[in-house]
């Protein structure tokens, strides 16, 4: 990887996590240490419920962990409460969800652009942004569509055009390409990863699909709550 | 800022068109009801207001026992040298007219039967012209200054129990101030109604000069007095009583018993339906926006999962409230506004009120303040109640919410 040196985008650090379902117990993360590095596209395997998507909540702030630590650029987030994670999460972490979840009353641009708006950056440069973002992922003439006249694979790429528009350190993927036919699946895979770099986000991507792992930089298969 | 929330408002208002059509009709109607039954009974308050200052007068000037006591004479707290005090009183700017009015009972007699009476002496020209048409005249011609002998005009059913008809000879009987039982041979002039049957059986109009001599006095029992408009009422009256400390003015509203009783039916009446017609309209827009919220949980868990603050959610869903409830409150005005406008121009009919013989046409006020303030209402009704069943939602974990289906 390049700058191993520098500080990880995101570190789990002795991570344990506990759900209670129903009656049942389950221990999803059993001491769990991981450092995503900048830029880096981590792949996440491992059967269902074994601790993928646990991690990614943590490390998208958008869980809390039972006990360790989760450091975000360097910072201990533990401590921070609901309000401060949100703000963290809109200014430095992008999300791609396995369904897209686009917001579809918006067009294209408009989901692009939102969490530009949220953040509260002027519109003249939410506007360039926006354009150049959607120039990237190729769907410029689709800027003024709503998602649901798009296929699967371009509502993906705008949902990955979402993640990166705010510039993140560190965008979140589960299952980015579960819903996806295998050949667009490559594709969108390839756009995150060329993307990511170009911008400098690392991905931590939880997948099922073992044929995605060989595009990926590195990979940490999971068994049971635990790094294998 | 604001306007991007707006819009994503109204965008989601339009996702579910059927329901969305549904909530704003049921909050239309709902206006256009409060809108209607409030016109109305603003509408049956001015007219109130307007007949009650047009039978006595805006303000009602006398001796103070006048109003309290029991008089032992007739007159007895009745006002002397009247023509100064009308004088005083007509030099104020918002002074309209002053009408002296004696009030007295007595008998009415056509020689074979008497019947109980109550009579009012009135200034004949001034009385007509400035109350306008407040009585029907269903026989005979109105009373007139100058006639040649007593004359006076009478109730309808007190003109049928006496078989009296306009030039019938009549006797009328009354006590004097001085306490001698007086009698006056009259000549009708005129038969009449007031719409209010209890009235007509006993009453009688008669010109000052005829009252003044029937109960052998100069006094008046009291001074009405008629103001350019309803509003100077207030005014005039500090004025008048502190030109005049000795006596005592009152105003219409003092006057007004079946006034102040209409009011207060309607305001609990009207009061109540615009509880209830509240109360529907909010569990409507709740209930469409919980649905809408449900439906929604996974949206809510992407935006904040994104960034979006739970009271920026709120902001948007409360503004999503809003606009079903001011869109139906829009509609709502403009219904209520052509329903008002066409009653206007319909002229339709309302069956005559509990002791009255005659309808009155049915109006129905459009009041700016009732307007703004009901959109008012709808608008922030519907807001905290839409913010009310979003809370749960927006605050929920963003886990959960991704995980909803």
């Amino acid at each position: 990887m390049n700058n191993t040196h520098a500080t990880p985008v995101v570190e789990l650090r002795g991570v344990h996590k506990t759900y209670r379902l129903g009656e049942h117990v389950i221990r999803a993360l059993q001491g769990v240490d991981l450092s995503v590095q900048r830029g880096e596209l981590l792949a996440l395997t491992g059967p269902s419920g074994s601790g993928k998507s646990t991690i990614l909540n943590l490390a998208g702030l958008i869980d809390t962990p039972d006990s360790g630590d989760i450091v975000l650029n360097g910072q201990t987030v533990n401590a921070l409460n609901e309000e401060a994670r949100t703000l963290l999460r809109r200014d430095s972490l992008g999300f791609v969800f396995q369904s897209f979840n686009l917001v579809p009353v918006m067009t294209v641009a408009e989901n692009v652009d939102y969490p530009l708006f949220i953040a509260g950056v002027a519109p003249a440069e939410r506007k360039e942004r926006v354009a150049a973002q959607l120039a990237a992922v190729g769907l410029q003439e689709h800027a003024h569509h709503r998602p649901d006249a798009l296929s699967g694979g371009q509502r993906q790429r705008v949902a990955i055009a979402r993640a990166l528009v705010k510039r993140p350190r560190l965008v979140i993927a589960d299952e980015p390409t579960a819903s996806l036919d295998s050949h667009t699946a490559d594709q969108v895979l390839d756009l995150m990863r060329e993307r990511g770099h170009a911008e400098g986000a690392a991905f931590v991507i939880a997948t099922h699909d073992s044929r995605l792992t060989s595009r990926c930089d590195r990979v940490v298969s999971l068994l049971d709550g635990r790094l294998q | 800022m604001n306007w991007m929330w707006l819009k994503f408002a109204i965008a989601n208002t339009l996702r579910n068109r059927r329901r969305s059509l549904v909530t704003v009709t049921i909050a239309a109607l709902g206006t256009a009801a409060l809108l209607l039954a409030g016109g109305f009974a603003l509408f049956t308050y001015e007219s109130l207001a307007e007949a009650q200052a047009r039978e006595s007068g805006h303000l009602v000037i006398g001796k103070p026992e006048q109003f309290v006591k029991d008089e032992e004479t007739p007159l007895q707290y009745g006002l002397d040298d009247v023509a100064k005090l009308r004088a005083q009183l007509l030099a104020d700017s918002q002074v309209r007219a002053v009408l002296p009015r004696v009030d007295f009972s007595g008998l009415v007699s056509n020689g074979d039967k008497s019947v109980v009476m109550i009579g009012l002496g009135v200034e004949p020209d001034a009385e007509f012209s400035v109350k306008g048409p407040f009585l029907t005249i269903t026989g005979g011609e109105v009373l007139g200054n100058g006639a040649k002998g007593p004359e006076i005009m009478l109730g309808d059913a007190l003109a049928r129990n006496l078989k009296a008809k306009p030039g019938s000879s009549l006797t009328l009987l009354a006590s004097t101030t001085e306490g001698s039982l007086n009698a006056m041979d009259v000549t009708v002039k005129a038969v009449f109604s007031t719409g209010v049957p209890e009235v007509d059986k006993r009453l009688i109009y008669t010109d000052i000069a005829t009252s003044q001599k029937l109960l052998n006095t100069q006094k008046v029992s009291s001074l009405g007095i008629f103001l350019s408009r309803m509003e100077h009422t207030d005014g005039a009256q500090a004025r008048i009583a502190a030109a005049a400390p000795q006596l005592k003015v009152l105003t219409w509203q003092d006057r007004a018993v079946f006034y102040r009783a209409v009011k207060d039916l309607y305001n609990r009446i009207f009061g109540a339906l615009g509880l209830i017609i509240g109360v529907i309209v909010v569990f409507v827009v709740t209930n469409a926006m919980s649905m809408a919220i449900i439906e929604r949980t996974r949206e809510i868990g992407t935006l904040r999962a994104m960034g979006t603050l739970p009271r920026q959610l709120l902001r948007t869903l409360s503004l999503e409230g809003m606009v079903l409830g001011g869109g139906g409150a829009i509609v709502g005005i403009l219904v209520a506004l052509a329903v008002s406008i066409f009653l206007y121009t319909a002229n339709i009919q309302m069956p005559p009120p509990p002791g009255r013989s005659v309808g009155y046409p049915l109006y129905v006020n459009i009041d700016a303040a009732l307007y703004i303030g009901t959109a008012l209402m709808m608008v922030s009704l519907t807001m905290l109640a839409s913010a009310f069943v979003a809370r749960k939602t927006v605050h929920m974990p963003v886990v959960d919410a991704l995980a909803h289906t």
